[in-house]
């Protein structure tokens, strides 16, 4: 179901006026409020009247989450703090969190994104959604949870941990969605096929997000958990999950074009990239009142196409995203990004896709050494056939990464699961 | 012919002890065990009075099991028996892919363990060579 047609589904002139109209107003706003922004335009010869349109976008600077750390914890927000009903807050990558504030009218727009997101995976008023995200500081719980609330779905607010009472309430309530993690739903599916109860659970939906994941892994959650899977977007900069998402086409992510809008940049030039071409995603919002961004740059790779969705939606779409451009390895000069490895694994279908990459430096050399978990089903009495899927993983490996792999088995479950995020990689290069 | 229950360990100071541990929590009597190592794992191969308990305890525990159909065979306590019986078994065709020993008690005969490629044409081959299979 479309949960907004007016706006999923108007015609592409009419949401680039849509953008321009808001763009305009949305610049005259932050110049007038934000110093950060009012000084950088300024120092780049700029005034509000210079932005006419969204073709203008380019005029404008960027934004970079050191910008959002330099200026902590409320240096952008645009509305007086008398204005702000929440602030949320995710890790920094390097000792400052990055804060984040919403007005009520924030909270509402972003109320609504979600419930278009969970509308268009098929639920409605019906629906008892486990939201399996953490609730907190990182806005995965409470985005979703308000979305399903304006959905009038009921909401189960389970955050995340302790699979045994996940699966318990998701059991005894008879829960017809899940909202999680990628990785977090893979080890409840495990737990429920190691339980034998699997059979006893009503899910038909998983809304998954806040983490990379592959197509194949998507296949592999809806074939185990007799489920469709939806891919959900978000950044708690430009606002948190529901930027996008994908239909049940999953022809790639529609992104609420009316609240942010897209770009596609070169990383090196930050030059636009032509639709169809991967590169680097950046968001300028149009609607948001506390903590409006010009060209927050995600560093999420992706590609973009405004071309009409089998679906009905006129929104553009984001292709499946190919990892971060800071999440990239360089091992002995080879771009490797983990999902690489995921997708090879799941591929190949003769191992469990739970791995970890640990890259080493050895006499001066980097060293990938990928810890594979051995799974029952795949498990062989023989040394030799063990050995033998030993080489098989890594040749398979070699050829998708073009870089030689050393591969380990090790037992199954020994890889560890966050609750949150997956760990993927371990590299000890940086410890030197 | 026996159930065998093959368990995927790392190479890991404690690592077989995890699964005999788990086997004696359950009071479960272990008959046979062997291990045979590669430099980054090991296969424990064990022979135990309840094998399919035990294997439910293991999976439970998050090892990797195999059951697999073994045979075991009563031999007679004197030099030359062993190769008199492999003998037979290598007239007769018949790859061993591993063979190792029960526990012994007492003044029993002494048991192996025998993994082979065709296990009904090694009972038929045993048997008419008077070779006693112990169930």
């Amino acid at each position: 179901m479309i949960w907004n047609e007016a706006k999923e589904c108007m015609s592409r002139d009419e949401m680039s006026n849509l953008q321009s109209k808001r763009l305009v107003k949305m610049v005259d706003r932050v110049y007038h409020n934000v110093e950060f922004y009012r000084k950088k335009m300024q120092s780049m010869g700029i005034e509000p009247g210079d932005i006419k349109g969204i073709e203008d976008l380019n005029k404008l600077p960027f934004t970079t989450k050191a910008d959002l750390r330099d200026n902590y914890p409320f240096g952008l927000f645009a509305i007086p703090d008398s204005e702000v009903v929440r602030v949320h807050a995710s890790s920094g990558t390097t000792g400052k969190a990055t804060v984040v504030g919403y007005s009520r009218r924030d909270i509402e727009n972003w109320q609504e994104c979600v419930a278009r997101v969970l509308s268009m995976v098929g639920l409605g008023k019906n629906d008892k959604i486990q939201v399996s995200y953490g609730y907190g500081l990182f806005t995965g719980g409470l985005g979703l949870h308000y979305g399903a609330e304006n959905l009038g779905a009921t909401v189960i607010p389970m955050s995340s941990g302790n699979t045994k009472k996940q699966i318990t309430m998701m059991k005894d309530f008879g829960c017809t969605a899940i909202a999680c993690t990628p990785s977090y739903l893979l080890h409840i599916i495990e737990t429920l096929e190691a339980t034998g109860e699997i059979d006893n659970i009503k899910l038909k939906a998983a809304i998954c997000g806040a983490e990379p994941w592959t197509e194949n892994m998507r296949k592999e959650i809806e074939s185990r958990l007799h489920v469709h899977a939806h891919d959900i977007y978000g950044l708690s900069e430009v606002m948190g999950p529901g930027v996008a998402a994908d239909c049940q086409y999953h022809n790639g992510l529609h992104v609420y074009e009316d609240h942010f809008l897209p770009e596609i940049l070169n990383p090196e030039t930050l030059e636009p990239c032509k639709p169809g071409e991967v590169g680097e995603l950046a968001f300028t919002t149009l609607t948001k009142e506390a903590l409006p961004l010009f060209r927050y740059r995600t560093k999420d790779l992706t590609s973009i196409t405004y071309e009409k969705c089998e679906c009905g939606r006129t929104l553009a779409r984001l292709s499946r995203f190919k990892g971060r451009s800071d999440d990239m390895l360089v091992i002995r000069g080879v771009n490797v990004f983990p999902s690489q490895v995921e997708s090879a694994l799941l591929e190949m279908g003769e191992t469990s896709p739970n791995y970890l990459l640990i890259v080493d430096r050895v006499d001066y050399q980097d060293t990938l050494e990928v810890l594979v978990e051995v799974e029952e089903r795949f498990f062989s009495d023989e040394i030799r056939v063990l050995e033998q899927l030993t080489q098989k993983i890594a040749n398979v490996l070699h050829q998708a990464l073009g870089l030689a792999v050393k591969v380990k088995l090790v037992e199954p479950n020994t890889i560890e699961r966050s609750e949150g995020k997956a760990k993927r990689v371990i590299d000890k290069r940086k410890l030197v | 012919m026996l159930q065998q229950l093959s368990v995927f360990v790392e190479n890991k100071i404690g690592s077989l002890n995890k699964v005999t541990h788990a086997i004696y929590e359950n009071g479960i009597n272990l008959r046979a065990i062997s291990a045979f190592d590669s430099p980054d794992f090991c296969i424990l191969r064990i022979v135990v009075e309840q094998p399919e308990e035990a294997k439910k305890i293991l999976t439970k525990k998050g090892f990797a099991v195999k059951v697999s159909e073994v045979l075991a065979i009563e031999l007679e306590d004197q030099p030359g028996e062993l190769d008199r019986v492999l003998g037979i078994l290598a007239d007769s065709g018949l790859s061993i892919n591993y063979i190792y020993s029960l526990v012994l008690r007492g003044e029993k005969a002494p048991l192996m363990v025998l993994s082979l490629n065709d296990n009904e044409k090694a009972i038929q081959v045993l048997r008419s060579n008077n070779i006693c299979i112990v169930d």
